[in-house]
């Protein structure tokens, strides 16, 4: 789907501008978007437990409206923060929906929507794609009035075996149990 | 409650009456069509089962006009004799005498005579004319005064009552909730409506639990045929007995377990019971005998498996074990019989051929536990050589609820399941002891473990444990010692909060891929309380153990 929209924004050809609705938000000192279909809520962050075996950017999971979602720190996960810059009391939670589940990403700021043309996004150049991910969840990159915002794929990003990195099954598995002979 | 013969009574009821009315209908295309072999076959069906139904009841009557009516309908369907003359008003004579046999059941009247009809039935059989009287010719008014009835009972499909159970789950999450706010608030016009809330949450929980419920013997029912067939198959003889059929037990419970009931069985006649002849040369009846029986205990329901084959030879898993690697030689002396037989259940240790052949058990044992555990309940075995074998399933008997213990680790709510909970100690360090690097308690004559469960989930993710040192343990320590597979562990929590009954949520995706934890509950405080796996937490322990 994005590919297309990419070869169309190349070509130039189109008149009649398509535009993309984003829910943009802060990481970092960057600004970041995720199309707005992938997006169910944003709340004010609610209790969050801590759960032990989990990478240090999952923060926990907390109790949004009867569903257990897990709550992530995209700024941990990505590196992006800034020195002293622990999240601060109020921060907000987006939900947002993976294939099948939700997850809840932390901001700083109340995110905001914000309508962009096709055309205004760019395809991101190889190098800027994190080497250690194989699949690319960087989208695009969106240039609006001056502002450069980083448009995320989520449904990419998202991948179990991405938010977990894989670490923790290992150590408790029935298999690792079994002491070397 | 219902008396339980009242409640079978009903169901005799229900489906008689749906046999009845499939009866009529098929009777009827029957008469317009007398060769239409697929009513035929279901008309001999239902007569069948009805036969059946009624005399597991004691309806005899019932039962000996069925009988006879499907060995007629089979006599048609064979092509012996065909649906015509005379044979047509006295089967339909014999159709609504069924109909209003059920009716007088349903009613607790005297059910009617049906002398003359089973006369002319067998009179039919016989290929001799029936008697003709007045039943079988005053049809039409019959029909003016016939009466149409809906069964008291509805089939539902067992998805409906999980998505209940669900929302019933949900609303008693939401109940604690509002209780605990009612509290904070202070009023008593909503303390006052929240304990209603309560009660009638409470009572709505149970009742849904409650349909949920089946006999235990729907599954045992089955077993009777299983192990003729593997008896047969395995040259083996074999008497079954079954008990407490009438135990009840939530539907989806009975249905995990049925592989392992299966596989259990199975196991027993095939590796358990010996061939008659090696039976007699040990001075045993060349019959052996299995037996399959529930009973309830406390809140659990235990369904036994018991064989009075060769038993397990605890010496050879013994030797296995070492073989293996689960457990050094050293250890391996000191463990009691109880502690090496649950080295059956371990996963892979079945794989191996020989110790199938030397234990004679052991195929797929560990599948067997993991349906277990996946319920939350145990797995217990006990064997006598040369005496037999039991097997016992520990089950909850329902799903929906279970009796937690809640504790603070770290400023964090835990749970863990009380049917993996022994006990709850608080020790002072002069009851612990260090050694091999691993904290010793002694507690009732038992030599158990003891490890903070801080380190067991903080801990760094590769290595062994750090070695146990006494001086990190100051003042008293409360302890919780869990219990998998007969191996007991104790735990260094924090603090003990209370014991309480939890519905526990399924983890959610992507953290369902940490398996020591089973799931997460909420508290009436509206906080996340993460629900610890008592086997996943044990083999994590015997995974990094120094």
């Amino acid at each position: 789907m994005a590919e297309n929209e990419l070869t169309g924004s190349e070509k130039k050809a189109v008149k009649q501008e398509v535009l993309i609705q984003l829910i943009v938000f802060r990481l970092g000192s960057e600004e970041y978007g995720i199309r707005i279909e992938q997006v169910k809520e944003v709340t004010v962050t609610p209790e969050v437990a801590r759960m032990p075996k989990t990478p240090a950017f999952v923060k926990g999971i907390a109790n949004l409206r009867g569903d257990i979602i897990a709550v992530i720190d995209l700024e941990e996960r990505f590196g992006l923060r800034r020195a002293g810059g622990a999240l601060p009391e109020l921060s907000f939670t987006m939900a947002v929906e993976a294939n099948d589940y939700t997850i809840g990403i932390i901001v700083r700021e109340v995110p905001q929507p914000l309508s962009v043309p096709v055309s205004a996004i760019d395809k991101a150049p190889e190098f800027i794609q994190d080497m250690n991910i194989h699949d690319k969840y960087i989208e695009g990159i969106a240039r609006v009035e001056g502002r450069i915002i980083i448009v995320l794929d989520m449904l990419k990003l998202l991948t179990p075996t991405e938010i977990m990195q894989l670490q923790p099954k290992a150590a408790s598995s029935p298999r690792a149990a079994r002491r070397k002979a | 409650m219902k008396s339980r013969e009242q409640e079978y009574r009903e169901i005799f009821m229900a489906e008689a009456l749906e046999y009845y009315d499939a009866m009529s209908r098929h009777i009827s295309e029957l008469e317009k069509n007398p060769a239409d072999a697929p009513a035929l076959n279901e008309l001999f069906r239902l007569m069948h089962n009805l036969k059946a139904n009624a005399r597991a009841m004691g309806y005899a009557d019932i039962g000996e006009v069925a009988h006879r009516m499907e060995t007629i309908f089979g006599l048609i369907r064979d092509k012996e004799k065909t649906f015509s003359g005379s044979m047509v008003p006295v089967l339909f004579t014999g159709v609504d005498k069924i109909g209003e046999m059920i009716r007088a059941v349903g009613e607790s009247r005297e059910l009617p005579s049906v002398a003359t009809l089973v006369n002319n039935l067998d009179l039919l059989v016989k290929g001799e004319e029936p008697v003709l009287g007045e039943e079988e010719e005053v049809d039409a008014d019959e029909d003016a005064n016939r009466k149409l009835e809906l069964s008291d009972l509805v089939y539902i499909q067992i998805k409906k009552l999980d998505h209940l159970l669900n929302l019933v789950g949900e609303l008693i999450i939401d109940r604690d909730r509002i209780l605990t706010l009612s509290q904070e608030i202070g009023s008593p016009a909503l303390q006052t409506a929240a304990t209603h809330l309560f009660r009638i949450a409470d009572e709505l929980q149970y009742s849904v639990m409650d349909a949920r419920l089946v006999n235990v013997g729907s599954l045992f029912n089955k077993f009777p045929r299983v192990v003729r067939d593997v008896a047969t198959a395995e040259q083996k003889d074999v008497e079954l007995t079954i008990s407490g059929e009438d135990i009840q037990i939530d539907r989806n419970i009975l249905q995990i377990i049925t592989d392992a009931l299966l596989h259990l069985v199975r196991n027993a006649i095939g590796h358990g019971i010996e061939t008659p002849e090696d039976r007699v040369k040990a001075g045993k009846p060349a019959q052996g005998k299995l037996a399959l029986s529930a009973q309830t205990e406390r809140d659990d329901v235990l369904i036994q498996v018991t064989d009075d084959g060769k038993g397990i030879d605890v010496e050879s898993v013994r030797r296995k074990a070492v073989e293996r690697g689960l457990v050094s030689a050293e250890a391996a002396g000191l463990l009691d019989p109880g502690a090496v037989r649950a080295f059956l259940f371990e996963p892979g240790f079945s794989m191996a051929k020989e110790v199938t052949e030397i234990s004679g058990r052991g195929v797929g044992l560990d599948v067997v536990k993991l349906a277990i555990d996946s319920l939350g309940g145990q797995l217990r075995v006990e064997s006598v050589l040369g005496q037999g074998t039991t097997f016992t399933l520990v089950l909850p008997t329902s799903i929906a609820v279970k009796g937690a213990l809640l504790f603070e680790l770290e400023e964090s709510s835990y749970a863990i399941p009380l049917m993996h909970t022994d006990l709850v100690v608080a020790l002072w360090p002069d009851d612990l002891h260090v050694v091999g690097g691993m904290l010793l308690a002694h507690v009732f004559g038992d030599n158990i473990p003891v490890v903070p469960l801080r380190a067991l989930l903080h801990g760094s993710e590769d290595g062994p444990l750090p070695a146990a040192n006494k001086e990190d343990i100051t003042g008293r320590q409360n302890i919780i010692i869990v219990n998998y597979n007969n191996r007991r562990l104790g735990l260094i929590v924090d603090r003990f909060l209370r014991q309480q009954d939890i519905v526990i949520k399924p983890m959610s995706k992507p953290l369902d891929m940490i398996d020591l934890f089973g799931g997460v509950t909420l508290l009436g405080n509206g906080q996340v309380c993460l629900v610890l796996d008592v086997p996943a937490l044990t083999r994590l322990f015997l995974a990094k153990r120094p």
